[in-house]
Formats: structure tokens, C-alpha cells, sequence
């Protein structure tokens, strides 16, 4: 499968999209499960999801906690579920939990949409995180410059092909 | 308004884009560019004061021409950006791949039974 594609639909939007070789039922089932999704979602080697905890029906509550194995550091999402269609659509509100990291993301909940659509076995899942506003993306952004500054860089013309 | 708030408020419409893919091939003028996307020169124009407002074109004066360049370095700053999170993401679902397959192979065998 081609790999995630981000993009910037509006000044308060950041979309990721990604196809995945599977059915939607399983693909909806590793978003629902807390066993299956920590699996997948538990981080980079040396990171573990100590807290996966999630009440996936409308106004039902989620708490995500990640934790790094050899520096004790720690982080996490919590939320509410907003609106949910089996097997098509997620909705819910995002806050972040810096932990003991020192960062900061802003404190207006994000929204996020997960919609899910299945084409002949291949399931494409597109993930819009709307920022309450355009200082809590620059927070956002500000985070990602911090810890990627190692990240190598690639040609302008790629990354420009992928926009 | 900080100028990477503008940045990524110039990339979000997909005409700015396309100019800046465009601009990335190399330099041109705005008529250049009307050629180009079969747009009004006004329609052109603005764009390009929404790009370099968000430092990330430059305009020559030359004559009366103008030609356009892009910024790489302010564009770098968006798409280095960009490029985090999808590292970050496809991560994650490179792992989420396996465990697609696990499943898929798991109903399989249920299937079998």
C-alpha cells in the first residue's frame, strides 16, 4: 500500500490518508478494540501504551497513554465520542495530555473525523484533525519541528509530488 | 498573523499549490502563469500576493515583468511539517498492516473449521 499522505485542506486542518489491504469490518474492529489497537497504535520500538482505555459509543470517553520504556517519558490523548456509524465514520473531541514531556498542544479540544470506505478488499481510511484554532496548530507544528529535528530531509520536488 | 500561519493558510487552496509546484520547475512571470492555468491575471495576481505575503515566493523587478521564485526555505518549513506527521502515522500503519493480515488469516481459518 502507498504510504500516508498528509495534507493542509484549510488553515485549521490537517488530513491523513492511507489504504490498507483489508476488509472494513477488520479495519474497524483494530480501531474499536483496545486489545487490537494498542497492537498497532502502541508506538515506535521502546514506547508501550500502558493506559488504552475507550468507550467507543456516542458520548463515551477515551484515554490513551504512551510511555517510554527507557526514559520514563510519557504522554497521551484523552476524548469524547461524538458521533459513530458502524463500519463508515468516528467522530470524536481530542485533548492533549503532555504528561511529564514539557510541551505543549494547546488546550481546545481538537476534532477528529475518521471516516472509513471500503473498495473491492481495500479499505482507505481518511483522518481530519481539525485544531480548535490556528494557534493550536502552530502549537501542534511547533511540537513536530521539536522532535523531528533529526528527521532527514527529502528532495522538494518528492515531497512537493505528495501535496 | 506569523508568517508560517500564513504559510499554511496560502497552501491550503490547491490553485496556490499548483503555482508552487509550478515554481518549483523554476522561475515565471505572471503572464507566464496566466498561460499556464488558463486563469484571469487578476485571478493570477492575487494568488501571488497571498504566496509572497507568506514569504513564500519572491517577486524580481524586472521591468515590468515581476518574475516569481519560490522560497524553498518557507516551504520547507510546511512540508518538513507535513512529512513528521506522516512518518509519525505510517508508523503506525505499517504495524496496523500486520495485524490486518493476522486477522485476515485468522477469519480464514475460522472459515475452515
Amino acid at each position: 500500500m502507498k504510504p500516508a499522505e498528509a495534507s493542509l485542506p484549510s488553515d485549521t486542518e490537517v488530513l491523513v490518508k492511507r489504504s490498507f489491504d483489508a476488509p472494513v469490518r477488520l479495519v474497524w474492529r483494530a480501531y474499536m478494540e483496545p486489545d487490537l489497537m494498542r497492537r498497532w497504535c502502541g508506538g515506535p520500538p521502546g514506547w508501550s501504551m500502558p493506559v488504552c482505555e475507550m468507550d467507543m459509543r456516542v458520548g463515551g470517553k477515551y484515554r490513551w497513554r504512551w510511555r517510554s520504556d527507557e526514559h520514563g517519558q510519557e504522554f497521551g490523548f484523552t476524548g469524547e465520542v461524538l458521533e459513530v456509524t458502524p463500519h463508515a465514520k468516528i467522530v470524536h473531541t481530542q485533548i492533549f495530555d503532555a504528561g511529564n514531556l514539557g510541551v505543549s498542544m494547546g488546550g481546545e479540544p481538537s476534532i477528529i473525523t475518521v471516516t472509513f470506505q471500503e473498495t473491492n478488499g481495500i479499505t482507505t481510511v481518511t483522518t481530519t484533525i481539525r485544531f480548535a484554532s490556528k494557534a493550536d496548530r502552530d502549537a501542534a507544528f511547533a511540537t513536530g519541528m521539536t522532535d523531528g529535528m533529526e528527521t532527514n530531509y527529502k528532495v522538494l520536488d518528492g515531497v512537493l509530488g505528495e501535496m | 498573523m506569523t508568517q508560517l500561519d500564513q504559510a499554511f493558510a496560502a497552501l491550503a487552496d490547491p490553485t496556490r499549490r499548483e503555482i508552487v509546484v509550478r515554481l518549483a520547475r523554476g522561475e515565471a512571470s505572471v503572464s507566464d502563469l496566466v498561460g499556464h492555468f488558463s486563469l484571469t491575471q487578476p485571478t493570477i495576481s492575487s494568488h501571488l500576493k497571498v504566496l509572497e505575503s507568506a514569504g513564500l515566493i519572491s517577486r524580481r523587478k524586472v521591468a515590468q515583468l515581476r518574475p516569481c521564485k519560490l522560497v524553498p526555505e518557507r516551504l520547507k518549513s510546511v512540508t518538513d511539517w507535513l512529512e513528521q506527521v506522516q512518518e509519525i502515522w505510517e508508523g503506525n500503519y505499517k504495524r496496523l498492516d500486520a495485524l490486518l493480515a493476522e486477522l485476515k488469516q485468522a477469519e480464514k481459518k475460522d472459515r475452515r473449521k
